[in-house]
């Protein structure tokens, strides 16, 4: 049988001890290596060469996102998968865009992790849900800077009555309910881009 | 080390997964397994286990406010905090609630036994040289006030949030009008804003940019 040969990088030991106790249970993968921050983790695929480089999204001295382009030039054949605590729409497309192979929540399970390392190291991408549109993105931004709704019609020069209807869409997309729900929301996205 | 009950609270599942692959080998049983801070009250309450490992950013109710109860529900429950952050503010506040001890997410497995093992012999076991942080603003609502702000700040509506706590709609309006007056803000927003400051909310994402949108 071909193993599919695994690197996996998250800083916290903890967490990355138990996603290797969790892979070792999969008699198709082969753990290759283990890095806690970013130099490791490109010196790890420059080494080894792993068909799937699992990657924690956020790590000191290393931003998942950016890292992409540098971690497929360091061996072009790895395929990447970044794990997030947040399941953001937002990050899977960029990861995409970027050339890796999805992105996948650390709220799913070890069967889901193990399903979507077998589909990435296969050549596929995981699907995202569907993104925020871009003036979706521009009215959150302006709720979460505490604007009116008559302000963000002003400033975005639509009427009250398309911010709110963006509004709403908002809520059911994002499946909050509350304007404290959308603010927390905004600022998970909006720190994430500063 | 004898045989203990184990119940583990983390919202992240394959964190979950993977602490107790790792106590499983080192020959711990988990009994529980919850997701956010209610669910691991109530499991602490139904199995009275000797010992819960309650990461601190759980939703619903944070780990300490969650710590809070168990030490009040169940007297023969000791609780290790796990967190990722290694802050004055946080170990102080897990120690206020009555935690035994404080792991963090960057530490090895082995320290986590370490740690265990410390508290099971009914030793503290806290970071070194972290010393007690000053008063915070915390500490100027109520715990049950702690709770509904953390739940507003969550994004639940009143209505949810009176039914999570069992309590009338307008007990929760109360709540909401106190936190406020005795933050001194005005809005949803200050609300989330204050919420996020005293670490009852887990909003931010450190170390990410995404300069290509």
């Amino acid at each position: 049988m071909d193993t599919i040969r695994v690197v996996i990088v998250d800083d916290h030991a903890l967490v990355r001890q138990g996603l290797i106790r969790l892979l070792s249970a999969y008699p198709d993968i082969e753990l290759v290596g283990t890095a806690g921050d970013g130099k490791g983790a490109i010196t790890m695929v420059e080494e080894k060469s792993p068909d799937v480089l699992l990657l924690d999204i956020s790590m000191p001295n290393l931003d998942g996102l950016s890292a992409i382009p540098r971690l497929i030039e360091a061996s072009s054949g790895t395929r990447i998968l970044l794990l997030s605590i947040h399941d953001e729409p937002e990050h899977a497309q960029a990861a995409i865009a970027r050339g890796a192979g999805g992105l996948i929540s650390k709220s799913a399970s070890a069967d889901d992790l193990y399903q979507a390392i077998l589909a990435v190291s296969q050549g596929k991408c995981l699907p995202p849900t569907q993104p925020l549109t871009p003036r979706e993105r521009q009215v959150l931004a302006l709720i979460n800077a505490g604007k009116t709704n008559e302000q963000i019609a002003e400033s975005l020069s639509i009427s009250v009555k398309t911010v709110l209807r963006h509004r709403q869409r908002l809520m059911e997309r994002l499946d909050v309910h509350t304007q404290a729900g959308l603010i927390g929301y905004a600022k998970r996205i909006g720190r994430r881009r500063k | 080390m004898g045989l203990i009950r184990v119940i583990l609270g983390d919202d992240h599942t394959i964190v979950r997964q993977g602490i107790r692959a790792l106590l499983d080998s080192a020959g711990i049983k988990v009994e529980g397994e919850a997701a956010d801070g209610r669910a691991l009250v109530k499991q602490v309450q139904d199995l009275a286990p000797d010992l819960a490992i309650v990461d601190i950013a759980l939703p619903l109710l944070n780990g300490i406010e969650a710590t809070r109860k168990i030490n009040r529900l169940s007297k023969a429950t000791k609780v290790i905090c796990l967190s990722m952050h290694n802050d004055k503010g946080y170990i102080t506040q897990a120690r206020r609630a009555g935690a035994w001890g404080y792991v963090l997410k960057d530490a090895a497995a082995a320290q986590l036994l370490e740690a265990i093992d410390t508290v099971m012999r009914g030793n503290p076991y806290f970071p070194a040289g972290m010393e007690a942080a000053p008063e915070t603003e915390l500490e100027r609502i109520t715990p049950r006030e702690r709770e509904v702000l953390q739940l507003i700040a969550e994004g639940k509506k009143n209505s949810e949030i009176a039914q999570l706590l069992i309590r009338s709609l307008h007990t929760v309006r109360n709540h909401r009008a106190n936190i406020m007056r005795k933050l001194g803000v005005h809005s949803s927003m200050e609300l989330v804003h204050a919420a996020e400051r005293m670490g009852l909310v887990r909003l931010e994402a450190p170390g990410i940019t995404d300069e290509s949108t």
